[in-house]
């Protein structure tokens, strides 16, 4: 590398000279002019197309932008102090996965957008760095895929969240494998493995299945539990350890990639378990594409399921397909759609665009035609909505079947796995 | 653990060093001809991956597609090595220079994966895949085997063409010394620019292969990059033995460390070893073993 | 040769413009840093202050870069630890009450032995070893505090905010803490100290049979260099108030910190800033509008610095300099 002892004067002086042109050009630029104007509601939507978590964050994307345009359609939204219907804007970010990029660009819609609310934050971690954000600049913000509880206990007056918490995912599985049990399917007493997520994610999905267990004793034994990192390529040594662990049925919670990379080579090692489950993680559809039939009988605790024999719920299918060119895919755009008609509903009722009216209004908010099992979606105190977890099972020949609970079911649990 | 527990845990070991050995073998031909750390290595793990899963969309065997992607890669290594490498100083050591300018290029390679497949994540899909070969109670995945198979096969050919070639000469001249090599008429730029294309080539086959055993994206290659580097450093330079000495240690640590460590720690174990190999080992086991025969 | 004469000194019947030139280049910066003061003062909009706090952080940590990197020639790829280590340091401080300016300092501490730690073992390596040394070093580091289960392991770790967010504040410390860094900067570019370490990157050996111990100066330069990334951190914690395992200790943070005053302009006190501002503010906006073509940017930048213009931006304002004084200077003009 070249250095530079020789006199310092001349490129000092021009660097300050460029740095006060750079200030100079850039200030005017940013800040003030917002991105919402006059006759438009600005919404801002943060979510991730690129990195880890593009796949979820792009279909959670479609679900916002089907309801925007449908919104749009009818008019938009009729806000009572203006004395019209005010069609919305969305102002989006792609957070490429990484949260402190996703906590500026909240902080950036929400203080020089002029955005009404902010939605975002696909999976826990995105989610806890954007919470910082909505009370500080007192903008509400809707979380469409972090469902930790964590951050809805930290006493924030601005968030809220359309996913149920996890421990509840946690808790329902172990629920659905004692249904099993109690109807002969599986014996009682069986070993359970657990391979979690080394985030709160998988934390709590641990917590709710320990929960059941104690809840109700001589059902299941957990004689192995281990965490392991995201975005692992090689899950070979844990797979060693869940082999010799001799357990009868296998609970994993990951995130998409890890699902994918773990079952390759799960089936690679040739393991064998009653039951195998992957969180909330098994439908997807890129799962299938690359490990085909090696999905066949996974179940998987998921918020919402293109199933669900609700008629909005197949009003909304053929309405996604029109509009994405393809079916909906696992859980993932649900939420966001209804948290988007969620926050509509809430502007409506407030009547103006103040945020804090808005968020008032959210607090009380009832959609009685949600997509979500249960029909019926409403925040709680701490802002997160609190419905029930649907069990899926993956059936050959590509077909998904809703397993649990037993109103919503369209197909008979298959347990044990076939060898 | 049972004796069988084990006897599948040490198989487990040495296919992964199998697949470790295929992976690093272009790697150290840059290194070791032209002492270049090659950090876009992972670019071309991830193209070949690309390039392979391409072949198959379009319904090419990856078996043969890894095969075609040998001389794909040597053409890319060769246009590389004009247009970027040449232009540097190289020298007898290797240099920062050297080492940023390939990172440089393994960001723009990523950018480029990114531009054209997007960040999802993409995977081969045959029965070969899923197909397990089993001799008792051991259990050995096609798709390892493979790996191994094509370590055996990189690592053997080189040091066939090393030890028997006119080639193979000149390149060891200039690992030794280049500036020796060229009094003896070496064509060092010559030679070189082939080297470089050859290690280019076995990392896109490399990739090729990495794409069966692992699901991938742009941002792939970084983990396995590091790994290369670590048996590199172990394994010493004396001769392609070396990787696969390095990679058998690399692997046997990675396997069996997971039975005293949770599984969670298992990432940091290549990067310290890659650290104390750094400081203890600089010369690598073969130099610890040379130094036993100068002794003896 | 006259081109790299300083300008003015060896031109007779000029001393009055250039001690008045030289008067306001040293006064230049000092204005700088009172417009930027001044600056909150203008209402102009809580999004430009934030640019300008993520600005200054990242100023701070390519200034400390280049002490090490830059004028001692050590290329690191390891900073993020210095980085992550003073934010968790602040963080967990601010939890347990201490104050922010100390919280800062008790960063920078933690950031200074962790400095040692690395670098006593590694600063017997020299140029790509160290380099890759560092790689390993940061990733282990990132992965055991995944693990670590005081600090929140893999759920990240938060502060804990009382009172109301003064947005200003955080930009006031961020801005002083830039400050002192372009002061240590320059003052360690004129000492001894500095000549010591420019003397190592140029050539180890000479240097130390001049009597240079290089062990004991690169140790120093690393300290100060974690010192100032170790607050940077810290101040950045502060902000944030959420900071998790994967963001601060990520390689990419590494790769930033390093890629920031190699384009701005290695081994020089303003290439950092430049290159700090330049990383900041474009990067920033790129980010909004253009995610993931800032690889293929810094990529294709880096690269063409290191083929063509080692100097990075100063190096390239420099050349354009000079070939602008040169003209006049032959055509007999007065500046």
């Amino acid at each position: 590398m070249a250095n530079y002892i020789c006199n310092p004067k001349k490129w000092y002086s021009l660097s300050v000279g460029l740095l006060f042109l750079a200030l100079l050009a850039v200030l005017p630029g940013c800040g003030k002019a917002g991105k919402g104007g006059p006759n438009e509601i600005a919404v801002g939507v943060v979510l991730p197309i690129t990195g880890r978590e593009a796949k979820p964050g792009q279909y959670q994307r479609e679900g916002i932008e089907l309801a925007i345009h449908q919104i749009n359609q009818g008019g938009g939204i009729f806000v009572k102090e203006l004395g019209k219907k005010l069609p919305v804007k969305e102002v989006f970010y792609d957070d490429g996965s990484d949260q402190a990029k996703s906590a500026g660009l909240v902080e950036r819609a929400m203080s020089a957008d002029n955005v009404v609310a902010v939605l975002g934050g696909y999976s826990t971690a995105l989610g806890e760095a954007e919470s910082v954000m909505p009370d500080r600049y007192q903008t509400p913000w809707i979380t469409t895929g972090a469902g930790s509880p964590a951050i809805f206990g930290r006493g924030y007056q601005y968030i809220f969240g359309t996913l149920s918490p996890i421990d509840l995912l946690g808790y329902t599985t172990a629920d659905f494998l004692g249904t099993l049990v109690d109807h002969g399917k599986l014996k009682k007493g069986l070993k359970l493995a657990l391979a979690l997520e080394n985030t709160d994610h998988g934390i709590d999905y641990g917590r709710g299945i320990d929960k059941w267990i104690q809840e109700h004793p001589g059902y299941f034994n957990v004689v192995f539990s281990e965490k392991f990192d995201l975005g692992s390529t090689d899950f070979s040594g844990l797979l060693q350890k869940v082999k010799n662990a001799r357990a009868d049925i296998l609970l994993a919670d990951a995130h998409l990639q890890d699902y994918i990379t773990m079952h390759r080579q799960y089936i690679q090692t040739g393991i064998y378990h009653q039951m195998i489950s992957y969180g909330a993680r098994g439908p997807e559809s890129d799962a299938r594409k690359a490990l085909g039939d090696g999905t066949n009988y996974i179940f998987a605790g998921i918020w919402w399921s293109a199933k669900l024999p609700y008629p909005q719920v197949q009003r909304f299918n053929s309405d996604y397909q029109g509009f994405a060119n393809h079916p909906p895919d696992s859980w993932y755009p649900a939420p966001a759609y209804d948290a988007m008609r969620a926050l509509a509903t809430a502007i409506e009722r407030a009547g103006n665009l103040n945020k804090t009216a808005v968020r008032d209004q959210l607090r009380t908010v009832e959609l009685k035609d949600s997509l979500l099992p249960g029909q019926v979606l409403r925040f709680g105190k701490n802002g997160q909505i609190n419905t029930p977890f649907v069990i899926v099972q993956n059936k050959p020949d590509a077909k998904v079947d809703i397993v649990y609970p037993p109103d919503a079911a369209t197909g008979e649990a298959i347990a044990p796995k076939p060898r | 653990m049972s004796a069988v527990d084990l006897l599948n845990l040490l198989i487990s070991a040495l296919l992964l060093a199998g697949v470790y050995a295929a992976m690093s073998v272009g790697m150290t031909i840059i290194y070791g001809v032209m002492k270049i750390v090659n950090l876009a290595h992972a670019g071309f793990l991830m193209f070949g991956a690309y390039f392979v899963y391409e072949l198959y969309e379009l319904g090419i065997d990856p078996l043969v597609g890894v095969l075609l992607a040998f001389p794909t890669f040597f053409l890319v290594g060769i246009g590389v090595h004009w247009l970027l490498v040449r232009r540097i100083p190289t020298s007898d050591k290797p240099t920062l220079t050297s080492l940023l300018l390939l990172f440089g290029l393994w960001l723009v390679l990523q950018n480029l994966g990114y531009l054209i497949w997007g960040s999802a994540d993409r995977a081969i899909l045959t029965p070969r895949i899923f197909s397990v070969f089993r001799i008792g109670p051991i259990s050995f995945p096609a798709v390892r085997l493979m790996g191994f198979g094509a370590a055996v096969a990189s690592v053997g050919g080189l040091e066939f063409i090393l030890h028997r070639t006119w080639f193979g000469r000149s390149v060891r001249a200039l690992m030794q010394n280049s500036d020796a090599g060229q009094i003896v008429g070496v064509n060092v730029e010559k030679t070189a620019r082939i080297a470089f294309g050859v290690g280019i080539a076995f990392a896109g086959a490399a990739g090729g292969l990495l794409a069966m055993l692992y699901s991938f994206s742009p941002d792939f290659g970084g983990p396995f990059l590091l790994r290369a580097f670590v048996i590199i450093v172990l394994g010493g330079l004396e001769s392609f033995a070396g990787v696969a000495v390095g990679a058998l240690i690399l692997a046997v640590v990675e396997t069996f460390s997971i039975l005293v460590l949770p599984a969670n720690y298992q990432p940091a174990i290549a990067f310290s070893l890659l650290v104390v190999a750094l400081l203890v080992l600089p010369e690598g086991v073969a130099g610890l073993w040379n130094q036993r025969r100068r002794w003896a | 040769m006259e081109s790299t004469a300083p300008l003015g000194m060896t031109e007779p019947g000029n001393s009055a413009a250039s001690s008045r030139l030289r008067f306001a280049l040293t006064v230049a910066p000092f204005l700088l840093l009172a417009l930027l003061a001044v600056l909150p003062l203008f209402d102009l909009g809580p999004n430009t202050i934030r640019l300008l706090f993520v600005t200054f952080v990242w100023v701070t940590v390519s200034i400390a870069w280049n002490i090490l990197g830059g004028f001692g020639g050590q290329v690191s790829f390891g900073f993020a630890v210095f980085y992550g280590l003073g934010a968790y340091a602040t963080a967990l401080a601010i939890n347990r009450g201490v104050n922010a300016f100390f919280s800062l300092v008790l960063a920078g501490g933690v950031a200074v032995l962790a400095s040692l730690l690395v670098g006593v073992p590694t600063f017997r390596l020299k140029g790509p070893h160290f380099a890759i040394a560092t790689i390993g070093v940061s990733e282990a580091v990132r992965v055991v505090m995944t693990n670590l289960s005081i600090t929140g392991g893999a759920s990240g770790y938060r502060i804990i905010e009382t009172g109301t967010f003064h947005q200003v504040k955080h930009y006031f410390a961020a801005l002083a803490l830039a400050a002192v860094a372009v002061a240590v900067s320059a003052f360690v570019r004129r000492s001894r100290f500095g000549l010591a370490l420019i003397a190592i990157r140029e050539d180890e050996e000479a240097a130390s049979d001049l009597g240079v111990d290089p062990f004991r100066t690169k140790l120093l330069a690393h300290a100060l260099a974690a010192l100032l990334t170790g607050a940077a951190g810290g101040v950045y914690a502060q902000y944030a108030a959420y900071i998790h395992p994967q963001g601060v200790f990520s390689f990419n943070v590494g790769v930033a910190i390093l890629l920031m005053p190699i384009i701005g302009g290695i081994g020089t006190v303003w290439g950092p800033v430049i290159g700090g501002v330049v990383y900041g503010l474009i990067h920033e906006e790129l980010i909004a509008s253009f995610p993931q073509l800032h690889l293929l940017i810094y990529g294709s930048l880096l690269i063409l610095i290191v083929l063509f213009e080692p100097g990075g931006v100063v190096g390239l304002l420099d050349k354009s300099y000079r070939a602008l004084t040169r003209t006049r200077r032959v055509s007999g003009s007065h500046p």
